[in-house]
């Protein structure tokens, strides 16, 4: 290791706390935390958006749309009732009318019972395991009679069992597409569950694999081609691109 | 004379009130017990609403709507959001106007002390509104029995055909309710509902109508205004593609083309709305797509004939109802009504499967759409596995189909006894057991 010292001279000034270090070439710890280089930033692993991801601008707009298209009453426009109301019989009614609150109020107040005090299921139910599993999977499980294999004996107690037996041709038999009879228990099981909270009842999204997300023009409703640069959104030409700034564009939203 | 607040102890009495609360119009009929077999003609569809008008400074309750000629700018207030009575201010003013007071119509009036109510409700209800329901229903109308019930389960009392009444529910059978509020699917078991495969999509009615409003506005005219008219023009012009196949044909003949290489519009598709102006006409019209009137819309072409407003819609008539079959087309994180229906159907064991497979029956106002059933069966064939039957139908008349079903059910009454829930019973036992009562845990 050969021996570094700094002489002083006048075109070096020494500074506290200035030293050399060894080179060990890039390090990403070392890089700042909000680089400016926004050019490169498809270069570094994990930087980039990939091709069909939104921008958090562009995905707080979505939300914002969908809300805006699911709403049911216009609280800007406020229509009163007409005619003289006759009065609320109870206390208890007087105040139910007078409730000004929306569906979205109640939603919510409803997820924070939930989440207060989580409601007893019935232990073991068939149902229980459905409801956990179902956000996890989303592909459609194939059914046991879809997949070709050795054809199932399953005990049946049905009238025509008889003429199956006789049936030479193992294609022409119907046992394979009689599905298992039911489980009493089963089935109480899955009848007597809980009713879903309103959020768990929407259907899940599309499996990741599946095709992918259809893109209009923002414009014109055609086929999204051509990504605006400022903003993201999909637009079909140059004529719809001129529209789409003039207009809707996020940039400056 | 008996005391204030005697009670006879004799058994319900001998009507009901038969009221599905939708959120876009009541369906709501009185049933005699002794009814043979109530039909759909014995069911009134009102509008559920209060509106007001800032033109001619009106306000309509609910069918006072009928009477009205002017329709523009309309200000329209729901009492149900989601599918859920949420605003009893309103809901009441219009349960009075329709069934108590002197306005009401002569089938419907009824006394509510001398009447009991089956009214339906959505599935996945919160349940304080349910309760406020409850309480609404016998502390402030004061009806003498009442059961309220997920409506779709009442369809299991359709009998199979029709000769045979019978007292029994359908034992499998798949309901999809794709109605104003949302689109639900519901596998119900001998009249009882499968709560853990019920699954809904954000898609309804009332969506699809704000959308066309959004991009009519956004293409055309500023009509954020005109919700009546947007639904009118959704129900006159709007069609269900077969298939995505197609639905990438009809995109590519609306299209106008690019810069310097414009294409004819299909006149096909194409349409011209022509829009009411509220002095000659109430309700517009559709006819083919004339490009020398929309020349003269926008001035490139001398005016000929009598003025009149044009809205020109290309794949607007396609791409609204398609949202029902692929609700991520507007990012909504959502798999489509196909996609929906085997999800729901995977929760269930295989035996079940098969047989709710066998017997779906579509209703509510979307099922309308025409192309809709179509397309429904068109993705879902593919998606059952080939051994099952797959036998779906749309209902008779899909938006009074549940009605008919609860009616049926209120006109026997050996099935209505069971459930009816008395004024006394309430008001010894309280809001809290009704709850538990009617969410089956008793």
């Amino acid at each position: 290791m050969p021996h570094v010292e700094v002489l002083p001279n006048s075109a070096s000034a020494a500074a506290p706390g200035w030293h050399y270090v060894v080179d060990t070439g890039y390090d990403p710890s070392k890089v700042a935390f909000n680089p400016k280089d926004r050019k490169r930033v498809a270069a570094r692993p994990g930087g980039a958006r990939g091709e069909n991801e939104l921008s958090a601008r562009q995905q707080t707009a979505i939300a914002r749309r969908i809300a805006e298209l699911d709403r049911d009453n216009d609280m800007k426009q406020v229509v009163t009732v007409p005619g003289k109301q006759a009065p609320a019989k109870t206390q208890n009614a007087r105040r139910i009318i007078q409730y000004q609150r929306q569906i979205k109020h109640w939603l919510d107040e409803e997820e924070a019972l939930l989440q207060q005090a989580p409601p007893p299921r019935p232990t073991a139910a068939g149902a229980r395991t459905g409801q956990t599993t179902r956000r996890q999977s989303t592909m459609p499980q194939t059914p046991a009679e879809g997949t070709p294999g050795p054809a199932q004996h399953i005990p049946t107690h049905i009238g025509f069992h008889g003429d199956a037996e006789n049936d030479v041709d193992p294609l022409l038999s119907i046992q394979s597409s009689i599905p298992p009879p039911l489980k009493p228990a089963e089935l109480e099981a899955l009848l007597s569950a809980p009713p879903l909270s309103y959020a768990e009842s929407h259907a899940s999204p599309r499996a990741p694999g599946g095709p992918r997300q259809r893109q209009f023009c923002d414009n014109c409703g055609y086929w999204g081609k051509i990504k605006c640069l400022k903003c993201g959104a999909r637009v079909c030409g140059l004529e719809c691109k001129d529209a789409h700034e003039a207009t809707r564009c996020l940039k400056w939203a | 004379m008996p005391p204030k607040g005697f009670k006879k102890a004799s058994a319900a009495p001998n009507k009901t009130l038969v009221l599905d609360n939708g959120a876009y119009s009541l369906k709501a009929g009185l049933v005699p017990h002794t009814s043979v077999n109530p039909g759909y003609d014995d069911c009134s569809v009102l509008p559920n609403c209060i509106a007001r008008s800032h033109r001619d400074r009106c306000t309509y309750t609910s069918s006072e709507l009928f009477d009205c000629k002017d329709f523009g700018e309309l200000a329209f207030r729901r009492p149900v959001e989601k599918g859920f009575i949420v605003n009893w201010e309103a809901e009441k003013a219009i349960w009075e106007h329709e069934f108590m007071d002197d306005t009401a119509k002569e089938g419907l009036r009824c006394d509510p002390t001398e009447t009991n109510l089956l009214l339906t409700e959505r599935p996945n209800c919160p349940k304080q509104l349910q309760s406020n329901c409850d309480e609404i229903v016998f502390e402030q109308f004061e009806f003498a029995a009442y059961y309220r019930g997920v409506g779709s389960t009442f369809n299991a009392y359709h009998p199979w055909n029709v000769d045979s009444v019978s007292a029994l529910p359908q034992e499998c059978l798949m309901v999809i309710d794709t109605s104003y509020s949302d689109t639900t699917i519901m596998p119900i078991y001998s009249g009882r509902l499968v709560q853990a495969a019920i699954r809904r999509l954000t898609v309804g009615g009332k969506l699809l109508t704000n959308y066309l409003k959004e991009l009519a506005s956004l293409r055309h005219y500023n009509m954020m205004e005109e919700t009546y008219l947007l639904n009118e023009i959704k129900e006159a012009v709007s069609f269900v593609a077969p298939s995505m196949q197609q639905f990438s044909k009809d995109l590519e003949r609306t299209w106008k083309g690019r810069l310097g290489d414009k294409r004819i519009l299909d006149s096909t598709i194409v349409v011209d709305y022509v829009l009411p102006d509220y002095e000659r006409s109430i309700h517009g019209y559709a006819r083919p797509h004339d490009p020398a009137k929309s020349r003269m819309r926008r001035g490139l072409q001398p005016l000929q004939g009598p003025r009149e407003d044009l809205l020109p819609l290309g794949n607007e008539r396609f791409a609204v109802p398609e949202l029902l079959f692929n609700p991520s087309d507007i990012g909504i994180q959502e798999a489509g009504l196909h996609e929906a229906i085997m999800e729901s159907l995977n929760e269930l064991p295989d035996a079940l499967k098969a047989g709710m497979l066998a017997n779906v029956v579509v209703v509510g106002g979307n099922s309308l759409i025409p192309g809709f059933m179509e397309r429904l069966e068109n993705e879902l064939r593919p998606l059952v596995p080939a051994q099952y039957i797959l036998d779906m139908r749309r209902a008779e008349d899909p938006i009074k189909h549940t009605w008919l079903g609860a009616a049926q059910f209120a006109s026997q009454p050996d099935l209505l006894q069971q459930v009816l829930v008395s004024k006394a019973e309430y008001d010894e036992r309280g809001s809290t057991w009704l709850l538990k009562k009617f969410s089956g845990k008793d």
